[in-house]
């Protein structure tokens, strides 16, 4: 009766060979046991191994020579090499207008660089997770090949586009825009334009990956309750993409801050940045620990205008889901 | 604002996306203050539909008004319809009251105000003591009710709910219906209730709609006409179970309705001038299983009778349904209440058993 009554249920399933089913898999699992928990042990240990490697890379290749910066920064020592005392001389010389401008410089070059790519990448981040549709890992791919091509090519496109009678000349000419060749290389300008163009992608990637998670029905639910574009923009969609909008931020800011390439080969002699001072001084004779210093002192400043950064996205978290 | 202005009017709407034609001019009316159900299977358009009606999609063709404006050409934010969605669309970033407060929090309306409603409908919907959470930390059922408040508060028209309870297990699905038909009767707003699920639709239903993958309504009717008789194969078919017979009808004194190979049957002739069916065509019989008396001993008072062999069995507590194998191969299923602890006769597998029903009982459908 029983045998009969599983075969009315289901139609198919005999009870026979369930029975069998059970058999076959009791068996296994019986010698499975013993090897899971050597497998277990194994794949803990293991685990462990890759994930303290890369610490103890940070650790020997970051952090120590970060520490030796630091204490070269603050010693003394005579001609031979040999330990003097502890000082701040090698700071004196940076305690004028010009070093402190150039850090100042720097502060400008890396938050306008930050705030184009965020303006530029937001959108196009939302452009592509959005109305990407069928093309999104492409758009996707597009935005990610010029890392394929080498850097300097990059730089040398740009003259190209930049010079006095190249591409963007031209175009305004024949626009009829401008009536003689502007001048935009070695200028700020051509600058920010190769900064923006060669970090928008550390910015777009972060967002995209977020929005792509990010549920649209949320932003029809907002229409639908009588917000318009603005509102959803600031109370839904802006506070659930904040996160991914900070690491953005901080992978365009930081790596900016430093930047001496593109200013040493974009900007001619008129723009120089953190970077470009560091390498001056390191590379040329005796004025290694004063390239230190210098180094040291615009790392802090670094550090510190990050922990306000971070001040401020708490704060703005903070507010987000404090009230409505 | 009159109960008049609740109503909604859908004129020739057609609506296609990606070349294929979803909604193919579809006209409707939803009387104001109903509990309306729109039912179809999965991917007929019903949800396209409901999108239309709040404005989260434009129209290719027609219009559709509210009361008597015409609302086709206004965005979702100024319409005064709110829905529930499919698995709610809740804030995640905001706790249970500012989700509940969205609405009016983007009116600028006065604090105390917001405060007064919001806390007022959470009581109301037994969410009080929940308002510091986040939609993450509640329950199904509990999620469930906050996308209704929060859809509730600003005091829409017009309610459409999509799919709401999908999410949710049998028990509490049943409790949250019975729960959403005393609301409607509170609110007195116009519920448009999009399903697949006809339990849900028949249970909360003033009037339904059903829907075909045509991007058609096939039927509207209260759940009752709907289910006692439909007007399609479809409608009938896609509504509960029913047994469905090809064959033809012949008209002598009396209508009867002749099956190949299994038998004639008599039909009530008040049936056959209802539905002006034209003789000549093949004409399909549909008998719903609960309508069919089960017996091993043949029974009186029957105007019509089968016989066959039970092929399988499944008790499922307060019925029981059977299948019965017919002469000509085709497959009865018959629902049996179990009225009693002791039956009189226990019916088992391969069993001939005697198939009865009245002639009033079964619905004539074209084609």
């Amino acid at each position: 009766m029983l045998a009969k009554r599983k075969r009315s249920i289901t139609g198919e399933i005999k009870l026979s060979e369930a029975n069998l089913n059970i058999d076959k898999l009791s068996n296994p699992t019986l010698t499975k046991k013993k090897k899971t928990s050597l497998w277990k042990i194994f794949k803990s240990e293991a685990l462990f191994t890759i994930g303290s490697t890369p610490i103890i890379w940070q650790i020997i290749f970051f952090y120590i020579p970060l520490l030796i910066l630091v204490a070269t920064s603050l010693v003394k020592t005579s001609t031979s090499g040999q330990f003097i005392g502890l000082t701040l001389e090698h700071f004196y010389p940076l305690l004028n207008t010009t070093y402190l401008t150039i850090i100042f410089n720097s502060f400008g070059l890396s938050l306008v660089t930050t705030f184009l790519c965020l303006i530029i990448g937001f959108p196009l981040a939302y452009f592509i997770a959005f109305n990407g549709g069928r093309l999104k890992n492409v758009l996707l791919f597009l935005l990610l090949i010029p890392f394929w091509t080498n850097f300097i090519l990059h730089i040398y496109a740009w003259f190209f586009v930049l010079e006095k009678h190249g591409f963007l000349n031209n175009l305004l000419l024949d626009l009829g825009l401008i009536s003689s060749p502007l001048h935009f290389l070695n200028s700020t300008f051509s600058v920010l334009v190769m900064m923006v163009y060669f970090y928008l992608p550390f910015m777009v990637l972060p967002i995209f990956s977020s929005l792509e998670r990010f549920n649209p029905l949320l932003l029809e639910a907002s229409y639908d309750l009588g917000a318009n574009h603005r509102q959803t923009l600031q109370k839904i969609l802006l506070p659930l993409t904040l996160s991914a909008i900070r690491a953005g931020i901080f992978l365009v800011y930081i790596p900016s801050f430093g930047e001496f390439v593109i200013p040493e080969l974009m900007g001619g002699d008129r723009n120089f940045f953190v970077g470009n001072v560091i390498s001056l001084f390191i590379l040329g004779e005796k004025t290694g620990p004063v390239g230190i210093a210098f180094t040291v002192l615009s790392t802090l400043c670094l550090l510190i205008s990050l922990f306000f950064i971070n001040r401020f996205f708490q704060y703005l978290s903070k507010k987000i889901t404090g009230e409505a | 604002m009159s109960q008049f202005m609740r109503s909604i009017r859908l004129e020739n709407v057609t609506k296609s996306k990606n070349g294929h034609l979803i909604l193919n001019n579809v006209s409707l009316e939803i009387p104001s203050g109903e509990f309306f159900a729109l039912l179809g299977p999965s991917g007929c358009g019903k949800t396209t539909l409901l999108r239309l009606i709040a404005g989260l999609e434009t129209l290719d063709s027609g219009r559709i008004l509210l009361g008597n404006k015409d609302i086709s050409s206004q965005p979702a934010h100024k319409r005064k319809i709110n829905v529930v969605f499919q698995n709610y669309a809740l804030f995640p970033h905001l706790n249970v009251y500012d989700n509940v407060a969205y609405s009016l929090a983007i009116q600028s309306k006065p604090k105390d105000e917001i405060e007064y409603k919001v806390l007022k409908l959470l009581k109301a919907f037994h969410l009080n003591e929940l308002i510091y959470k986040k939609p993450s930390e509640l329950s199904g059922g509990q999620q469930q009710r906050v996308a209704i408040a929060r859809a509730i508060i600003n005091e829409p028209e017009v309610l459409l709910l999509d799919e709401p309870l999908a999410a949710l297990d049998f028990k509490l699905r049943e409790k949250l219906l019975i729960e959403l038909i005393e609301l409607q009767d509170k609110l007195l707003t116009t519920f448009v209730y999009v399903t697949h699920d006809q339990f849900e639709a028949l249970t909360v239903a003033d009037q339904m709609a059903i829907m075909n993958h045509q991007g058609n309504i096939a039927q509207i009717g209260t759940p009752k006409q709907i289910y006692e008789f439909p007007n399609s194969t479809f409608v009938a078919k896609f509504v509960g179970n029913t047994n469905i017979f090809t064959g033809s009808l012949e008209m002598l004194n009396e209508p009867r309705f002749t099956v190949p190979d299994l038998g004639t049957f008599s039909i009530n002739p008040s049936i056959v001038k209802e539905k002006t069916i034209d003789p000549n065509k093949t004409t399909i019989m549909s008998i719903r299983p609960e309508k069919i008396y089960i017996s091993k001993k043949p029974v009186e008072n029957f105007s019509n009778t089968l016989t066959g062999i039970v092929s399988s069995i499944v008790y499922n507590g307060r019925s029981t349904f059977y299948e019965v194998l017919l002469n000509n191969k085709m497959k009865l299923q018959v629902f049996e209440q179990n009225e009693e602890h002791f039956p009189q006769e226990t019916i088992d597998y391969d069993d001939r058993v005697f198939l009865c029903w009245q002639k009033e009982n079964v619905v004539l459908l074209e084609r």
